[in-house]
């Protein structure tokens, strides 16, 4: 493994990212004016919300960068000649998949921040108790996010048909998952299937007030699967 | 003359269709060769098995050399910038950004513009010297000039050339005639999943071209004649032209051009 390319290849990622309004607005601006609308909502109208309103807000923001964000430029690489050039002139066939990921990661971690920082400052927002625990939660829930997201950009060819599945996939991940309303509203079958979106893992992952080891094994699973899935992906689209 | 590429009985089907059926071909060091073929023929499928980048079904392929690939359909991310997708090939490569090889290739006044805004010559140039940044012995060109206007065909064939110069072995797919007769020294043609021919142009004219074509202008009017026999042809009409009076204006004799070479053996494999 050639490392200095492969960080020279995530800096320019890193650029390539800020320089495409795709992941600028799905990973910063949507999130953050969602959050500055609907902050201003929830705490006003349910006096508790403020006690998950960082944890509710980073689960849209992160969902929707992840699903929304990364797929399309992953479809710019392994559904274009962008692949052959790579494979033709020495680079890996993994670096695109890889270094997207790695980049759309920390924007969605420099978002989740941002959320943690100005949540308790403009709407008086609680913080986590445990602040490492829940950073450590967190990148957990983007790693998962992102990997389901790469599943839709390996696994659709072109833009229109990956927005309609990253659309259908992100919708039922909100609505499903309980940082708009109480899962337990919802009626049982719905609530059964919310519980397939590593929304709602994410959602109880990070709001419990102590560690919850229960939602562990879902997010993992749903790791392992779509990372298996990409692999396969990855693999038929190269051959 | 030792070989730079040696392909052996490669076959490559798609499906139950067999796009190539037995390709055998021999590239020397330091030569420019010509893949020629009518569009669907197999000069893609032929160049990406040669080049590895696509798995076949039987054969071999030998190539002794560091290789460089242009591709005929090639893109880069539409916001990266020419010098920063040149600079990432460069440090996967372990090679050095060559300042003589971007100047050759005139890179330099859109090194700094997103990909997206670069013209087809300008992209052409690009993944020409991203191909030549680990300076490879081999180099690959698949449909180099198609799309390009004539400044940037003739930029690009002066690339060529340089790059014939400097002892290169090309393998270049093509199906422009002209290119081919002014760039390389021998060709191969590709039909019916076969070679049909190897040889200099020349050969192909020597084979093909047998037969004259003859022009003659005079103030009466224009004559065209085909003939095996060009003296007693030309003789004929000399004397013909001269018993009527004629003032002879103008006399072409040519033996057909590539293209009409080239499509005669196309046509007769493709039967």
């Amino acid at each position: 493994m050639n490392l200095r390319a492969f960080f020279y290849g995530l800096l320019l990622q890193w650029k390539l990212d800020i320089r495409s309004k795709t992941l600028l607005i799905t990973c910063y601006l949507v999130p953050l004016l969602f959050f500055a609308l609907m902050g201003g909502i929830f705490t006003a109208v349910l006096p508790d919300a403020g006690d998950t309103l960082i944890q509710s807000m980073t689960v849209f923001g992160v969902t929707m960068g992840a699903l929304i964000g990364l797929p399309p430029s992953l479809v710019e690489i392994y559904g274009s000649d962008i692949k052959k050039v790579y494979k033709a002139n020495g680079v890996p066939e993994f670096l695109g998949l890889a270094l997207t990921n790695i980049s759309a990661f920390l924007h969605l971690f420099i978002m989740s921040c941002i959320l943690y920082i100005a949540a308790p400052a403009l709407f008086g927002a609680q913080l986590p108790p445990k602040p490492g625990l829940y950073f450590a939660c967190l990148a957990l829930f983007i790693a998962v996010s992102l990997s389901v997201a790469s599943v839709i950009g390996l696994g659709v060819k072109d833009q229109a048909k990956t927005s309609m599945f990253s659309i259908l996939v992100f919708l039922p991940s909100i609505m499903l998952s309980g940082i708009l309303f109480p899962a337990a509203l919802l009626p049982e079958p719905l609530a059964w299937a919310g519980l397939a979106f590593p929304a709602t893992w994410g959602y109880r992952l990070l709001a419990a007030p102590s560690f919850q080891p229960e939602t562990l094994p879902p997010l993992l699973l749903i790791f392992l699967g779509s990372g298996a899935l990409s692999f396969l992906l990855l693999k038929r689209t190269l051959d | 003359m030792t070989p730079a590429i040696v392909v052996e009985g490669l076959q490559k089907a798609y499906g139950k269709h067999q796009v190539l059926k037995g390709l055998n071909l021999r590239v020397n060091r330091g030569e420019t060769f010509a893949l020629l073929g009518v569009n669907g023929a197999g000069k893609t499928t032929a160049l990406t098995c040669i080049e590895g980048l696509r798995p076949y079904d039987g054969g071999r392929v030998q190539i002794q050399g560091k290789m460089g690939i242009q591709l005929q359909s090639a893109s880069l991310p539409g916001s990266i910038r020419a010098i920063e997708a040149i600079r990432l090939f460069a440090k996967w490569n372990r090679a050095p950004v060559s300042a003589p090889l971007l100047e050759a290739l005139g890179i330099g006044p859109f090194a700094r513009q997103q990909y997206s805004r670069l013209s087809t010559g300008q992209k052409r140039r690009l993944h020409l010297a991203l191909a030549l940044l680990g300076e490879p012995d081999i180099l690959f060109l698949d449909e180099p000039t198609a799309g390009l206007d004539v400044a940037g065909r003739v930029s690009l064939h002066g690339q060529i050339r340089r790059l014939q110069s400097q002892g290169k072995t090309i393998l270049l797919a093509s199906h422009d005639m002209a290119e081919v007769e002014s760039l390389c020294s021998r060709i191969a043609i590709l039909a019916g999943g076969r070679i049909a021919f190897t040889g200099t142009v020349a050969e192909l004219h020597a084979r093909v071209g047998r037969q004259y074509n003859i022009t003659l202008k005079t103030d009466q009017g224009t004559e065209r004649v085909a003939s095996e026999n060009i003296g007693e042809t030309l003789l004929a009409l000399l004397t013909h032209c001269r018993e009527r009076g004629a003032t002879i204006l103008d006399i072409q004799v040519d033996r057909g051009s590539l293209e009409q070479h080239f499509m005669k053996i196309a046509g007769e494999e493709c039967k």
